[in-house]
């Protein structure tokens, strides 16, 4: 059953060929059971493997599916590595991804570019598994670059709209800079360590590099600046919100579920590298702890449902990188997994608000719509509560290891609690306030509407995530082994208290999120009202000034060399190869007279010519 | 010498492909009949190919003196078999309107396999020359098929003139060359040399095996055309028919450096200095020549005539690094190069064919504009087949190029590879270049307009795109097959 694990990017990938092969030209009655079926296929055979491999109690399971091409001694291959991590993600990647491409296929079902839009989703599950399934850099290069490409596409989905378009380029723009660091690092490790193979290199690391070194805190630098532009931190968080413009589906699976996520996955995969180079591995707890930060006062202030979403979606991915930093890396991999349970969740109930309401997406414009739209509340209700650690739902578990990971960090450890507490009681003040103001108080909806969008392939998933985002948190992520001799185990014993404390603060939150924007008993026009308070949410309300940063710094002095380069300097270079190429085929072309005696001529001078320089040798 | 049973069965290929000749020839002393002719031939090269396969596994044996019977010469003997199989069918539909006797054609592209059989299972000069002579001989006759013609599309008499008194005096020169081996030897055998190779500097028969070896340099040369001897490939190429074109261009080069290949690796040649030296100024000029002429070009049979001039040179950085680099990966480089350059011409040249028939010719780059646009099929294999020619990856074109660029490393041939890396940027712009013209909107008149087609030849074509495909994408298996065989040479 293991071997046929190549099956798993092989369905996506198959259904992906079929559906661009057609050109796009199928009827839904046919791309959608093909795009659906494709990943509900690989999750079908992903479960039997999970299933297989956790029984036979195996650390790890390599499968060599074929070499490309064995010349001396360079063979690249396609050969899949399965442990506990590429278990998990496996499974949260076809799992998610069925139950959101099963959405879709209601979603989309008036879309002209129904079948394109599948064949990119295919595309992208057929990345993704190559990414995190693959056991050597060039097959997780390859996935990282195939998502790469498969996001781009799908953020500028509807490209009619230039505003998409620029979207898209600028998530592939910003995310391109931490690939080409972590193509950088990947290049650092190869020459250094000489082998393409990840658990090979990770086992050359820890014999020839010191904990320390330079070349290890090289490499873990250069892989974390692929990690944070890939899942949105510090300081290439920017691309995540504005890639908001693709369909809702596509945010659920790419910008919440999975892609995003393939930081956390790199830094887990080689969590070895990292703590070789402690300075680094504490860096990243500390970008993950200023992105939840950040990214929490800014969801704070949003009106867009999906950028709320968006923004919480930073926050939470905050999270993971502070529990990899901190050393608890099964917590972080657990959170990556209730995440995605009630992130996809959210960003889908979300869509079924939006398409009901006309493709409405302030929510100022909408309130009062929990008997209008009761999925969608319920959904939101159990997302909400999951995602804002509420006890005993799965988001309360994950989170409580990640931050009680950090409290067991020594010196600067409760700081980190202390600051990841702050993050919780910012999320459950903005969860709540996108809820009650959506679905309580007044009704500001301008269209009429009829009733919520649905159909048994919207509610199904909505239906089972909702049950995966309650009951998530039990589900035990068998990823001891990976970890096993980097984590400590020690049980710190925490006082009850503290557990009370981290239990109490997002309750707290979610109060003060009910007194604004249920009871009113406090206002928020009044809280607006000082200038100070204004200049603030307007500076939440931008992203903490990021983009303007960024154009100031980055984009503008970039246009202005542009401008003042536009005859290229460099291209007068290339010119010249042109012009000499052009000249000496000018010249050659005159041996060609097509003159017989000329021919014969240069048949014997040849000659001569050679039989004298051999002979003078 | 006597010749057993066992022999003549290890002989099967070859005189299956004499056979078919023999049997072709009283089937058109018969009854004239063009299509009967086509298939008896195309029936022997298939069986003949398929007895090669059948006799390979094991097989390795010296059939007389002349004739070496092994894995390698048998994977070479199904290879030409089947091209020329490709080339018989291609052929078809290119001569079906002739208004001359057409059935010969199929006698001389026999007869030129049979030569072809035995170059590729030779080991001895006297074989040698009879194969390689044999295939000319045919040659010449197939370049001047349409002469008699009035519509005949080139100028095949002209092609054939240059094509034989330019061939002769290199096959001249060539035999001045063995000759002179044998006043030293005293056989012909191409290890014969292995002894001398270690005679002391200044001595005169160090001279003369010297001279004897750069003659047969300069003679395989113009063969291979390699510069300076390459002049008259793209006029011959041009004004042959497309079908004889494609023989000469495929069949002709492959069999012949399957020649200096075994020449090289048996006589030990590449010992002496001097040979290293003219092969490696050989190689260069080769790559550099070919790729600036055929820059400009919008002839596609000159442009294709120059671009093999250029991959020829390639190939003989492969032959050079066998000599320098460990173990075997010269060889294997070189014999997967010619494999792979054979599935590209085949393809390119068969594109062009069938569209083209003895009375009109689509041989212009111009022709080919907007082909994206009525054959979308068609379009996709040409391109596929000039991205290969270019190297670019997944096509069997690159996984080839990497090899030759393997073995250039490992003999660390740091100066050739620079020509390669060079000569490759410069070929990317030519092959592009065709591709870019399919793409732009298509003119009203133009090749391809007609859109009847015949299967078999599409057939061909569709067979060498898998090929390519799949050679580019999992050549693993291949790749072992010729580790395997390599061992023979």
């Amino acid at each position: 059953m293991l071997e046929l694990i190549w099956l798993l990017p092989t369905f996506p990938l198959l259904g992906f060929l079929a559906l661009v092969l057609t050109g796009g030209t199928l009827p839904k009655q046919i791309a959608g059971p093909i795009g659906a079926g494709s990943i509900g296929l690989s999750f079908a055979v992903a479960a039997l493997i999970a299933m297989e491999f956790i029984g036979s109690g195996e650390d790890y399971f390599v499968y060599e599916a074929w070499t490309w091409m064995s010349v001396g001694s360079f063979s690249p291959g396609f050969t899949f590595y399965l442990d506990g991590l590429s278990t998990v993600m496996m499974l949260v990647i076809t799992g998610v991804g069925f139950l959101i491409h099963l959405y879709a296929t209601g979603y989309m079902a008036d879309d002209p570019s129904f079948a394109r839009f599948f064949s990119y989703m295919n595309l992208f599950v057929a990345a993704m598994l190559m990414l995190v399934l693959g056991d050597n850099l060039v097959l997780l290069y390859l996935g990282w670059e195939g998502v790469g490409l498969c996001s781009y596409l799908l953020i500028g989905f509807w490209y009619t709209n230039p505003a998409n378009g620029y979207a898209a380029r600028k998530a592939f723009v910003v995310t391109r800079i931490g690939d080409t660091s972590m193509a950088i690092g990947l290049f650092l490790l190869f020459a250094q360590l000489g082998t393409l193979n990840i658990q090979d290199l990770m086992h050359a690391a820890e014999g020839e590099w010191e904990v320390g070194s330079g070349y290890a805190v090289a490499a873990a630098l250069l892989l974390l600046g692929g990690a944070v532009g890939k899942s949105a931190q510090l300081p290439l968080q920017t691309w995540l919100p504005d890639a908001m413009a693709g369909p809702t589906p596509i945010s659920a699976l790419i910008h919440a579920a999975t892609m995003v996520t393939a930081g956390v996955y790199l830094i887990a995969r080689t969590h070895i590298l990292f703590e070789l180079a402690p300075s680094v591995q504490l860096l990243v707890a500390w970008i993950g702890l200023a992105t939840l930060l950040i990214s929490g006062f800014t969801a704070m202030t949003q009106s867009d449902i999906k950028r709320v979403l968006a923004y919480s979606t930073v926050s939470q991915i905050g999270y993971m990188f502070l529990g990899l930093g901190v050393g608890a890396w099964s917590a972080s991999v657990f959170h990556l997994m209730t995440h995605a349970f009630f992130k996809a969740l959210l960003f889908l109930a979300s869509g079924t608000v939006i398409l009901s309401l006309h493709h409405e997406q302030n929510i100022f414009k909408m309130g009062a719509l929990r008997k209008v739209l009761p999925v969608s509340f319920a959904s939101f209700l159990i997302g909400s509560l999951a995602l804002t650690a509420f006890p005993f739902t799965s988001g309360y578990f994950s989170k409580d290891e990640i931050l009680l990971g950090a409290l067991a960090v020594e010196g600067v450890g409760t700081w980190l609690w202390l600051g990841g507490l702050i993050g919780a009681f910012f999320t459950g003040i903005y969860t709540f306030r996108l809820f009650f103001i959506v679905f309580f108080g007044e009704s500001n909806v301008k269209h009429h509407v009829d009733k919520e969008v649905g159909g048994w392939h919207m509610n199904g998933p909505l239906i089972i995530l909702m049950i995966l985002a309650l009951v998530g948190g039990f589900i035990h992520v068998p990823v001891e082994a990976v970890f096993s001799h980097g984590e400590a185990h020690d049980e710190h014993h925490v006082s009850g208290l503290i557990h009370g404390i981290m239990i109490a603060v997002p309750l707290i939150g979610i109060g003060i999120s009910y007194l604004f924007f249920m009871s009113k008993t406090f206002s928020v026009e009044k809280l607006m009202a000082s200038g100070m308070a204004q200049s603030l949410h307007k500076f939440w309300l931008g992203g903490w000034g990021f983009d303007t940063l960024y154009n100031t710094l980055f984009v503008n002095p970039f246009l202005f060399l542009a401008r003042i380069n536009r005859k290229d300097l460099i291209d007068r270079f290339y010119a010249l190869i042109v012009a000499l190429s052009q000249a000496a085929n000018g010249m050659i072309v005159r041996t060609q007279t097509g003159s017989l005696r000329w021919y014969a001529l240069t048949l014997v001078a040849g000659l001569v010519f050679i039989v004298t320089l051999g002979a003078l040798l | 010498m006597t010749i057993t049973a066992a022999d003549i069965y290890l002989l099967l290929p070859l005189l299956l492909v004499t056979g078919t000749v023999v049997v072709a020839m009283t089937a058109i002393g018969i009854k004239r009949d063009y299509t009967s002719a086509a298939i008896i031939t195309i029936t022997g090269l298939l069986l003949s190919a398929i007895a090669a396969a059948v006799l390979m596994p094991g097989t390795n044996q010296q059939v007389t003196p002349l004739l070496i019977i092994d894995q390698y010469s048998l994977f070479f003997t199904v290879v030409t078999c089947a091209s020329a199989m490709f080339i018989a069918i291609l052929s078809y539909p290119y001569l079906l309107a002739l208004d001359d006797n057409r059935e010969e054609y199929y006698l001389l592209l026999g007869v030129a396999s049979v030569g072809a059989v035995v170059m590729v299972s030779s080991n001895h000069f006297v074989s040698a020359i009879l194969g390689l002579e044999t295939m000319s001989m045919s040659l010449y006759g197939m370049v001047a098929y349409t002469v008699h013609s009035k519509s005949a599309a080139q100028h095949p008499l002209e092609a054939s003139v240059k094509y034989l008194v330019l061939s002769a005096a290199a096959s001249g020169i060539l035999l001045f060359g063995m000759a002179l081996v044998y006043a030293q030897t005293g056989t012909l055998a191409f290890s014969s040399l292995i002894d001398l190779s270690d005679s002391s500097p200044g001595d005169l028969g160090n001279g003369f095996t010297v001279l004897a070896l750069l003659m047969i340099t300069a003679g395989i040369g113009f063969k291979l055309s390699l510069a300076p001897f390459h002049i008259w490939t793209p006029d011959v190429y041009e004004g042959s028919p497309l079908p004889a074109t494609t023989y000469l261009a495929t069949i002709g080069k492959v069999a012949m450096f399957v020649i200096l290949l075994r020449f090289m690796e048996a006589s030990e040649a590449l010992a002496f200095e001097g040979i290293l030296t003219v092969l490696s100024l050989i190689a260069v000029a080769s790559i550099l020549a070919g790729n600036l002429l055929a820059l400009m070009q919008e002839n596609l049979k000159r442009l294709l005539a120059y671009s093999s001039i250029a991959h020829m040179g390639y190939i003989l950085i492969a032959i050079i690094a066998s000599y320098y680099a460990e173990g075997r990966i010269g060889i294997e480089a070189v014999t997967f190069y010619l494999l792979a350059y054979l599935i590209m011409s085949l393809g390119t040249f068969g594109v062009a064919s069938m569209v083209s028939d003895s009375s009109k010719e689509y041989d212009s780059v111009d022709d080919y504009k907007g082909l994206f646009w009525r054959q979308p099929v068609l379009a996709a294999i040409f391109t596929a087949m000039m991205l290969s020619l270019a190297g670019i990856p997944l096509t069997v074109g690159f996984i080839g190029k990497f090899y030759l660029f393997f073995a250039g490393v490992e003999g660390a041939l740091w100066m050739l590879l620079a020509a390669m890396v060079i000569g490759s940027g410069i070929g990317l712009y030519y092959y592009l270049r065709v591709i870019y013209r399919m793409l732009e909107p298509a003119p009203e008149s133009g090749a391809f307009n007609r859109s009847e087609q015949t299967a078999s030849a599409f057939a061909v074509v569709s067979v060498l795109f898998v090929l390519l495909l799949v050679l580019g994408v999992y050549p693993a298996p291949v790749i072992d097959l010729i580790e395997a065989i390599s061992a023979y040479i």
